[in-house]
């Protein structure tokens, strides 16, 4: 197929050889598979793909698909996809970590992506620990939480996923889980089809350092569908006053899409280009523009 | 009947190895034996491949070891996989698991002819006795205590303490597979007998810790009140110490939102006139060395521990590597000497920490201690530290007169400025990254750059007399030499043991202080020497080239680099070693040889 | 479990065959990452069974698709694999590390259970009267396998009331 054209492909299609190292039971196994689906969907075939991840158990996941992947370092896949996605614009760019790599090492990237809105999916798998380093804090954890870096209870209230991405402007946020697996697919879809910057918040239990009350069951006994509460997701200041509720209800489905996105950071350098090139010397010639006229 | 024995015992996580060599350990440890653990996974978190080692001595022991006396093997898939860690040789008993279904004559190990094979029902015994083919664990346990005399009593005695609390069902299971285990040794005695001399030291109490374990526990007690820090392996533990302890002291931990966070918040604290501290592996390092810059230009004193792994970037998060050495002596541009030490054990941990601290007080800097991640992660018994005989150094305070127009940056005869706190009365002062004049001031002239360049890099001077941070051993002349540090000094010290009693004529120099480095202590190491090697675990020879930077090294001193992750066995730098001394030998009768 | 975009009342018998086929891959590909996950993590007779699974599913895929072949040929499929969630495949979050045969069998009756309820869920709806019929016999089916299972399962001793946990190792920091 030729570049940017779709293609029949199947979600078996995104999946690589490599075995995952995940403990059995983990949440990323079924987000994994919400990706390879949502993937098939919108087409794109995988040497397309650009997958970009930081440092954790979740940022394994590029190396589970067929796309072209980066496990770079702790904190800054962001950075580092949009750097992909300036080089080239017409690659499908995706984001990849946990709540430690996004929210606190990564933290202050996020910010910069959102307000320079390039087209580039983020998906975080939150599950309140750091699982690959044995169970420390994170920034997500429930504040009082003991862990192997907080024995007599965490001192922190914790970061809210949701609350900072909208605050910041970002034009697609949504929450999902693998308690829903047809939305959960449903909405990582639609966050690649977003023409701009698109935040999906997973909530994806660890199997071997979350605690009881927040696995599958517990998750599933705390969640909401947005849709069934009637939440209207052109509603920012709706969709900020939902999201408060990050750490006592799952609220499940898209918090806030901008009805009318904003021309991509993209759009705008090749409109640039576009503008900018008619006055290019020849490369041969550049160095005319240190002659003085 | 031996004096020492080294078990390499491999399954996977699910088989419970790496417990069993920790109820060894404390088993051996209970009857007056020294003793050391290390151990080594694959990159599951769960069930993936698990081993470690342990070393039972009734002396105090230099090295995890080399060639293994026992092994262990759970399965052979997983026990391969550890490949040069778990060296099989003619000397070897090897212990395995029946249900493999692979006959004693076949088992595969390529090239080599254990001592004695023997298959054991290890799975089926748990099953039968304990109900659980998982019992395997303590099954084998017993069958250690039948073939080699070790925690007959203690092992159970250990795991009743430890399971006391889920149950007696689960206590009388291990018992049974225990009993079980040790019942098959000793209805199948080995052919020549292994069991270990009993410790003449039996009753003394015993410490039982691990390197970051030590290290954070030698840091509160230097008087460390502050540890910022971030989660990376294999040096967490350094923080989860502090965050059980440190506030019984009156002093706080930060787990901070990153590395750089994590030594920005001690940083702060060591302005704020407290002991602070950091600890990470390399990829913290160099994220951490913008900050290291600073609190060297500032002069504020700081202790950062450097855990090393495998590298570069990601690396080899759970393998060993002393590949950090560039980094920690030359990290963050410009002109920054920043003293860099290196503990070669859990025991003098405790001491190189401690010292670290009295270094960044007294000179107002930061520091790097270089752990690696095999002294942070193992496990040794240690003789009580007598802590009395520790001089603590606390930072230069200003006297009254010197908060008479308190000049921070005053220039003095060793270049040490006494150092002021907020809170105290005439010593504000201005603390920056930028260049500065007596008072703190900013300045951009050339004049006072070099001045003070001078003063941050010749207040270090006196370090490099500092002999008694270098650990020379054998004879003081030999013509032969070693360099090691770190963990790999361990090694070679058990080499030089072997090297003397086969009658080599070698000596050893371990430097605890790497940088800056002590030129006239090498000087006069080197004096005697003819030929020698610089012996450690990094790819590019760091150690050697630094060496080579700063010394007039003997021609005939040669680099022996690996890179981390492949363990140097003291045999084979005996061989070197002998290599060394035939070529020496050849050249002087070479030289003897009556001139054409 | 859970489906999208299917209308149970204008389903095909062609349509319903290729979704009974989809519904034995997925299990398949399910009992495959099983049985790989328990052999990296050392949990080899779990990962036997799951073994055996994927043969049972790839058995039942066959018997479909050489049904399919005869009465529709190759004709192109309009159904995806999209449609249908774990329908007879086992849960992810039904795996554990170090589990039992015995609670892998019960995942894979779990899955029986499962796949049992989605056929009779579905029959009211269907108009097609060969479709009914199939979905009938598949129904029929899972009430069989459910059988086979607990035959095997009949056959394991007991599981110990002591639980894993007491004697693995602790997780291993990366």
């Amino acid at each position: 197929m030729s570049a940017t054209g779709t293609c029949e492909y199947q979600p078996k299609d995104y999946k690589s050889d490599l075995k995952p190292i995940w403990c059995p039971g983990c949440g990323d196994f079924s987000v994994v598979q919400g990706i390879y689906r949502a993937l098939a969907a919108v087409g794109r075939p995988p040497h397309e793909i650009a997958f970009v991840s930081g440092i954790g158990c979740s940022s394994r996941i590029p190396g589970y698909t067929t796309a072209y992947g980066f496990n770079s370092v702790h904190g800054r896949s962001l950075p580092i996809a949009q750097g992909i996605k300036m080089a080239n614009p017409d690659l499908l760019v995706l984001a990849a970590g946990g709540d430690g790599d996004g929210f606190s090492i990564g933290g202050g990237h996020i910010a910069h992506l959102i307000r320079r809105n390039m087209d580039i999916t983020y998906i975080v798998m939150d599950n309140q620990i750091y699982g690959l380093t044995k169970g420390q804090l994170s920034p997500t954890s429930q504040k009082g939480r003991v862990t192997c870096t907080s024995r007599f209870g965490s001192l922190e209230e914790p970061v809210n996923p949701l609350l900072y991405v909208l605050a910041y402007g970002a034009g697609f946020v949504a929450q999902a889980s693998p308690t829903d697996l047809v939305g959960m697919a449903a909405v990582i879809e639609e966050a690649i089809r977003y023409p701009g910057f698109a935040f999906v918040n997973i909530q994806s239990p660890c199997v071997t350092y979350g605690e009881e009350g927040q696995q599958i069951k517990g998750l599933k006994a705390i969640s909401e569908s947005l849709s069934a509460l009637g939440h209207n997701p052109a509603d920012r200041l709706a969709a900020m006053d939902l999201a408060q509720h990050y750490g006592s209800k799952m609220h499940l489905g898209v918090f806030y899409r901008n009805p009318e996105p904003p021309p991509t950071y993209g759009d705008l350098v090749k409109e640039r280009q576009a503008l900018l090139s008619k006055d290019a010397l020849p490369k041969e010639r550049i160095l005319d523009l240190f002659i003085k006229k | 009947m031996r004096k020492d024995l080294v078990f390499g015992m491999a399954g996977s996580g699910g088989d419970g190895i790496v417990s069993a060599g920790d109820s060894l350990l404390q088993a051996a440890a209970a009857e007056g034996y020294h003793g050391v653990m290390t151990k080594s996974f694959g990159s599951q978190i769960r069930g993936g491949e698990s081993s470690c080692r342990v070393r039972i001595s009734t002396t105090p022991i230099l090295n995890p070891g080399g060639n293994l006396d026992v092994a262990v093997a759970l399965n052979w898939e997983d026990f391969l996989k550890f490949g040069a860690e778990l060296p099989v040789s003619g000397t070897t008993v090897v212990i395995y698991e029946a249900a493999t279904g692979i006959k004693e004559s076949e088992i595969p190990l390529v090239g080599v002819t254990p001592l004695q094979v023997i298959a054991v029902p290890i799975a089926a015994m748990a099953k039968e006795t304990a109900g659980t083919e998982r019992a395997k664990n303590t099954v084998v346990l017993g069958l250690i205590a039948g073939w080699f005399g070790i925690g007959a009593v203690a092992v159970m005695k250990g795991i009743r303490k430890k399971l006391a609390k889920k149950g007696e069902e689960l206590v009388e299971a291990n018992q049974r597979a225990f009993d079980a285990g040790r019942a098959f040794a000793m209805e199948h005695p080995l052919k020549a007998s292994m069991n270990v001399v009993p410790s003449e030291t039996k009753g003394n109490v015993k410490l039982i810790t691990d390197g970051n374990d030590m290290c954070a526990a030698a840091a509160i007690f230097a008087g460390c009140q502050f540890f910022g820090g971030y989660p990376i392996t294999p040096s967490t533990e350094i923080m989860q110490f502090f965050t059980d302890q440190v506030w019984k002291y009156g002093g706080s931990v930060l787990q901070a939102e990153d590395e750089i966070a994590g030594i920005g918040a001690a940083v702060g604290a060591s302005f704020a006139g407290k002991k602070s501290m950091t600890a990470t592996s390399g990829p913290g390092l160099s994220l951490k060395s913008e900050m290291m810059g600073l609190a060297s230009i500032a002069e504020l004193p700081l202790v950062i521990v450097d855990v090393q792994r495998g590298g570069p970037s990601t690396g080899l998060p759970t393998k060993t590597e002393q590949s950090d050495l560039f980094a920690a002596a030359f990290s963050a541009h410009g002109d920054v000497i920043r003293p860099v030490l290196a503990p070669t054990s859990v025991a003098d941990m405790f001491r190189i920490t401690i010292e670290a601290f009295n270094i960044a007080e007294y000179y107002q800097t930061p520091v790097i201690v270089l752990s690696d991640q095999e002294i942070a992660a193992r496990k040794e018994t240690l003789d009580p530290i007598d802590t009395t005989q520790f001089k603590i150094i606390n930072r230069l305070v200003p006297s009254g007169a010197d908060l008479q127009d308190y000049k921070r940056f005053k220039q003095t005869d060793n270049h040490i400025s006494p150092i002021s706190h907020p809170g105290m009365l005439g010593g504000t002062y201005l603390a920056s990254g930028i260049e500065h004049v007596e008072s703190g001031a900013p300045t951009n002239s050339g004049n006072v750059h070099q001045r003070m360049n001078d003063k941050r890099t010749k207040k270090f001077d006196p370090l490099k007399d500092r002999k008694d941070l270098f650990e020379v051993t054998g004879n003081p002349n030999a013509p032969i030499a070693m360099v090691a540090w770190g963990s790999i000094a361990g090694v070679c010290r058990e080499a030089l043991e072997m090297a003397e009693a086969e009658g080599l004529n070698v000596k050893l120099l371990v430097p605890y202080l790497l940088y800056p480095v002590a030129e006239g202590v090498y000087n006069d190491f080197f004096a005697s020497v003819q030929k020698g090697l610089v012996i450690e675990q990094t790819h590019l020879a760091q150690t050697f080239k630094l060496l080579r930077m700063h010394v007039d090294l003997p021609k005939g001193l040669k680099s022996l680099a690996r890179s981390g992750a492949n363990p140097f066995l003291p045999s084979e730098i005996v061989a070197a070693l002998k290599t060394l001394v035939s070529e020496l030998q050849r050249s002087h009768e070479g030289n003897l040889q009556p001139q054409e | 479990m859970a489906i999208q975009g299917i209308d149970f009342a204008k389903l095909s018998l062609k349509d319903a065959l290729d979704l009974a086929i989809l519904i034995e891959d997925e299990a398949q590909e399910r009992y495959e990452d099983f049985a790989s996950q328990m052999e990296q993590h050392r949990t080899p007779e779990a990962a036997r069974f799951f073994r055996y699974m994927v043969e049972n599913e790839a058995k039942h895929g066959r018997e479909l698709s050489s049904r399919r072949l005869q009465l529709f040929g190759d004709a192109p499929r309009s159904v995806t694999p999209s449609m249908i969630f774990d329908i007879e495949a086992p849960d992810f979050d039904a795996a554990r590390a170090f589990m039992t045969p015995r609670m892998a069998m019960e995942a894979a009756l779990a899955s029986e259970v499962k796949a049992h309820a989605f056929f009779v869920s579905a029959l009211p709806a269907l108009q097609d009267l060969e479709v009914r019929a199939l979905f009938e016999e598949l129904r029929d089916e899972e009430i069989e396998h459910q059988h086979l299972v607990k035959i095997e399962l009949a056959k394991l001793p007991p599981d110990s009331r002591l639980s894993e946990e007491d004697f693995v190792d602790e997780p291993a920091p990366q």
